[in-house]
C-alpha cells in the first residue's frame, strides 16, 4: 500500500503529514520541558534551604553544550547533503551527529556517576558535609566492601511479623548470627486452633531455630485463619441485619446500622489463631549490622522496614568519612538568621568546630581567605554613594568551604599541587583523593597535621540529621536536576537511534525514493535541534545559576 | 523552504554562520558566569546574571527554532502547532505563579513574611 503525502504536500495544511506530526509532538514536548523548568522556579523561589548556587562542574556542561550544538549543525548539513543527492558526505555528517550523541551520554554517564558516589550529610545543627565514605575492615559475607554506614545493634531478640517478613533479611540476619557463633532460636511453643472447635496444636516448639521455612508455615495458618475469621466475620453480620431489618421494619439502614453488631463473644470460640508476630532470642547476643535506610534505630528496640522488631543495645555506629571534601555552613547561617542569631557565633558554637580540630582549622584558614577576597574586591570596586561597599563576597563565598577551598589549603600549607593533565581530570571526576593526600591513609592524624588535603572523620551517629548521595534524595535540587537532565538524556538517546536509523538502513530508501529519506532525514532532524533547544536553556540555569 | 540546489548552497552558509553564532553565545554566557570582571550586577550570580543568562539562551534558542527548524519560512499550521505549545506552557506556568496571591500561603513560601510578594528579592536569587 502506498503511504500518502510523504514526499508531496497536501492540499489543506501545505505540508507532508510526517511534518504535521512532527510538530504537534514537539508542542506537546514544550509543554512537557516547560512543566518541568517552571517546576524549577517554584522549586527554587520556595526552596527552604540555601539553593545549591553554580555548583555542578561547568566544564562538562560547557563540552556538552559544544558538541549538542555541533551535532544540531552536522544534522541539518546530513540532510542538505540528501536534497543535493549526495550520499558519501549525508553518511559523513549523520555518522558526525550519532558520535557526538554518543560522547554527550558517555560524559553525562560520568557526570551522573560521580554524583552516585558521593556522599552528603546534614548535621542535626544544619552543618552539611561532603565527601566520600571509608569502607568496613570486614567485608560482607557475600565478599563485597560495604561503606562505613552501617547501624549496629547488639540483638538479643528479634520478633517478626509474620505476614511481611522479607526472606533476604531473615537470611541475612542468620549468616551474621553464624558468623558470632550465636543461634537465633524460637522463644516459646506456638500454639494455635487451626480447626474449629478443636484444641490448640502446637505448629513450632521453643527452641527451634530460625529458617524463612518456619516464618512461611507460621506465616501460612495465620493467612488460613484469617481467610476463615473473616468469612464467618461476614457471615455473622450478615445475619445479624437480616435479623435487625425484621426487627425495624420500614427503617432505612442508617437508621438501624448503630444497633448492628457481630456476636463477638458467641463467634470467639469458632475463630482460628492468627499468629501476627513470632519472637526469637538471639543467643548468646550478637552484634547485627544493618544499612540505615532498613532500620529505625533506638537504643533498646529498633524497628526494620518490614516491621522486625530488633531488641538489644545500640552499638556505637559512626559514618566514616575516608575524605571530607567540603564543609558547608550555608544552611547553618540561614537557620541562624531566621533565629537573630549571629552567623559567625553560630559557626563557632556549632557542633563540628567544636568536635573537629580539622573543621575548626580549615574554618579559620577560610576566614583568611574571605577577609583576602572582601580587601581585593573593596580595592578593584570601591565604595557606593552610601559608602559601602559595591562588591561583597556571595553567601556561598562566605560561608562554604569547597573541595577547590580545601585543594587551594592543602597547596598552601603542604605544596600539594597537580599535574595540569590531573587538574584537568578533577573538573570531570572530582578531585582526585589519592594524590592530593600523598601519604596515603595511615597518616591520618584527627587536627589534620598529616599532609593531606582532605581529612578523614568519623561522624557520631546521633549527631546525623540527613544522610544521603547526592542523588534526588539529597534536596529539591537534586530531584529537578536529575529529572530534567534525565529526560533530556532520554530524548538525546532516542533521536541519536531513530537518526542511527537513517544512516545504516536508509541506503535502500535512498536508491528507491531520495525525497522520502531527505523528508524523514528533516524529521529525525527537526526531532534532534529540539533536543538542542531544550539543552541550551538547560545548561545555563543548571550549571551556571 | 530551501528547495533548489543552489538555495540549498546558500542556506549551508547561513547553517554555518548560526553554528558559529551559537558557540559564541555559549562562551559568552559562561565567561559572564565565570569571569570576575564580565560579571554584571553584584558580585556572584544575581538577578542580572540570570536575566542575562536567559536572554543570550533565548537568542540562542531562536536561532535553533528560526534557522535550523526552519520557522523563518514555514506554512502557517506549523505556527499554530508551535505558538498553541507555548502558550500553554505560559498559561500555566502563569496560573501557577497566582499562588502567591494565594491569602493562606505560607508565609515563608516565596523566601519571607512580607504579605507583598515581591519574588526577586527571595534568597536564591537576592
Amino acid at each position: 500500500m502506498e503511504i500518502p503525502y510523504v514526499v508531496t504536500p497536501r492540499k489543506d495544511t501545505g505540508l507532508f503529514n510526517s511534518k504535521i506530526a512532527i510538530w504537534l509532538f514537539l508542542a506537546s514536548e514544550v509543554m512537557l520541558f516547560g512543566g518541568f523548568f517552571s517546576a524549577y522556579v517554584f522549586l527554587r523561589l520556595g526552596a527552604d534551604y540555601p539553593w545549591p548556587e553554580r555548583t555542578l562542574p561547568v566544564l562538562p556542561g560547557l563540552i556538552n553544550t559544544f558538541v549538542l550544538i555541533g551535532s544540531s549543525v552536522t544534522v541539518v548539513f546530513a540532510w542538505a547533503s540528501l536534497k543535493l543527492r549526495n550520499w558519501r558526505m549525508f553518511q559523513l555528517f549523520m555518522g558526525i551527529t550519532v558520535f557526538c550523541a554518543l560522547i554527550f551520554m558517555v560524559l553525562k554517564g560520568i557526570e551522573y556517576n560521580v554524583k552516585f558516589h558521593h556522599q552528603a550529610v546534614r548535621l542535626k545543627d544544619y552543618t552539611v558535609m561532603e565527601g566520600h565514605l571509608s569502607y568496613e575492615k570486614e567485608l560482607d559475607h557475600n565478599g563485597n566492601k560495604v561503606e562505613e554506614n552501617l547501624i549496629f545493634v547488639e540483638a538479643s531478640k528479634l520478633t517478626f511479623n509474620t505476614r511481611r517478613f522479607e526472606k533476604s533479611w531473615v537470611e541475612e540476619v542468620l549468616t551474621q548470627a553464624g558468623h558470632h557463633g550465636s543461634k537465633i532460636v524460637l522463644s516459646a511453643d506456638i500454639a494455635v486452633v487451626t480447626k474449629e472447635g478443636q484444641p490448640a496444636e502446637v505448629i513450632a516448639k521453643a527452641g527451634e531455630p530460625l529458617s524463612v521455612d518456619l516464618l512461611r508455615r507460621v506465616e501460612k495458618t495465620r493467612l488460613a485463619a484469617a481467610s476463615h475469621n473473616s468469612a464467618l466475620r461476614t457471615e455473622s453480620l450478615r445475619e445479624e441485619w437480616v435479623k435487625a431489618h425484621a426487627a425495624h421494619p420500614g427503617k432505612k439502614d442508617w437508621q438501624i446500622a448503630s444497633g448492628v453488631n457481630i456476636d463477638t463473644a458467641a463467634l470467639a470460640p469458632k475463630l482460628l489463631t492468627e499468629v501476627s508476630t513470632v519472637a526469637f532470642n538471639v543467643d548468646p547476643p550478637a552484634r547485627l549490622d544493618f544499612k540505615p535506610r532498613d532500620i529505625k534505630e533506638a537504643d533498646g528496640q529498633s524497628r526494620l522496614r518490614d516491621d522486625t522488631v530488633v531488641d538489644g543495645k545500640l552499638l556505637a555506629s559512626p559514618m566514616g568519612f575516608h575524605y571530607v571534601d567540603a564543609i558547608d555552613f550555608q544552611h547553618l547561617v540561614m537557620k541562624a538568621k531566621e533565629k537573630g542569631i549571629d552567623p559567625e557565633v553560630a559557626i563557632e558554637n556549632s557542633w563540628l568546630i567544636k568536635n573537629s580540630p580539622f573543621a575548626k582549622e580549615a574554618w579559620e584558614w577560610h576566614q583568611g581567605e574571605v577577609a583576602k577576597l572582601k580587601e581585593r574586591l573593596l580595592k578593584d570596586y570601591g565604595l557606593d554613594k552610601s559608602g559601602n561597599p559595591k562588591r561583597v563576597p556571595t553567601h556561598k563565598e562566605l560561608y562554604r568551604i569547597g573541595w577547590k577551598d580545601f585543594a587551594k589549603k592543602g597547596e598552601q600549607q603542604h605544596g600539594i599541587k597537580l599535574s595540569t593533565m590531573d587538574s584537568l581530570k578533577e573538573e570531570f571526576m572530582g578531585p582526585n583523593y589519592d594524590a592530593r593526600n600523598p601519604q596515603g591513609d595511615d597518616t591520618h592524624v584527627e587536627g589534620g597535621h598529616a599532609k593531606e588535603t582532605f581529612p578523614h572523620f568519623s561522624l557520631p551517629r546521633e549527631q546525623i540529621g540527613f544522610a544521603a548521595k547526592f542523588t534526588p534524595a539529597w534536596n529539591t535540587y537534586y530531584a529537578i536536576y536529575f529529572t530534567i537532565t534525565g529526560l533530556h538524556g532520554l530524548h538525546v538517546i532516542g533521536g541519536a537511534l531513530v537518526l542511527a536509523y537513517y544512516l545504516f538502513f536508509g541506503r535502500k530508501m535512498y536508491l528507491e525514493n531520495p525525497e522520502w529519506l531527505a523528508n524523514r532525514v528533516e524529521i529525525g532532524g527537526l526531532f534532534w535541534h529540539f533536543v538542542d533547544l531544550v539543552w541550551i536553556f538547560v545548561f545555563p540555569i543548571l550549571y551556571l545559576m | 523552504m530551501a528547495d533548489t540546489p543552489e538555495a540549498i548552497k546558500k542556506s549551508v552558509r547561513t547553517y554555518m554562520f548560526v553554528g558559529g553564532i551559537l558557540f559564541l553565545g555559549t562562551i559568552i554566557t559562561v565567561l559572564v558566569a565565570s569571569v570576575e570582571a564580565l560579571d554584571v550586577g553584584q558580585h556572584g550570580f544575581d538577578k542580572w546574571d540570570c536575566i542575562l543568562g536567559l536572554a543570550i539562551a533565548t537568542i540562542k534558542a531562536s536561532l535553533v527554532a528560526f534557522i535550523f527548524m526552519h520557522l523563518n519560512h514555514e506554512k502557517k499550521a506549523v505556527y499554530w502547532l508551535f505558538a498553541s505549545g507555548l502558550c500553554m506552557v505560559c498559561s500555566l506556568a502563569g496560573l501557577t505563579a497566582l499562588a502567591i496571591f494565594d491569602p493562606i500561603h505560607d508565609p515563608l513560601f516565596f523566601g519571607k513574611e512580607s504579605t507583598t510578594p515581591k519574588i526577586l528579592a527571595s534568597p536564591s536569587l537576592r
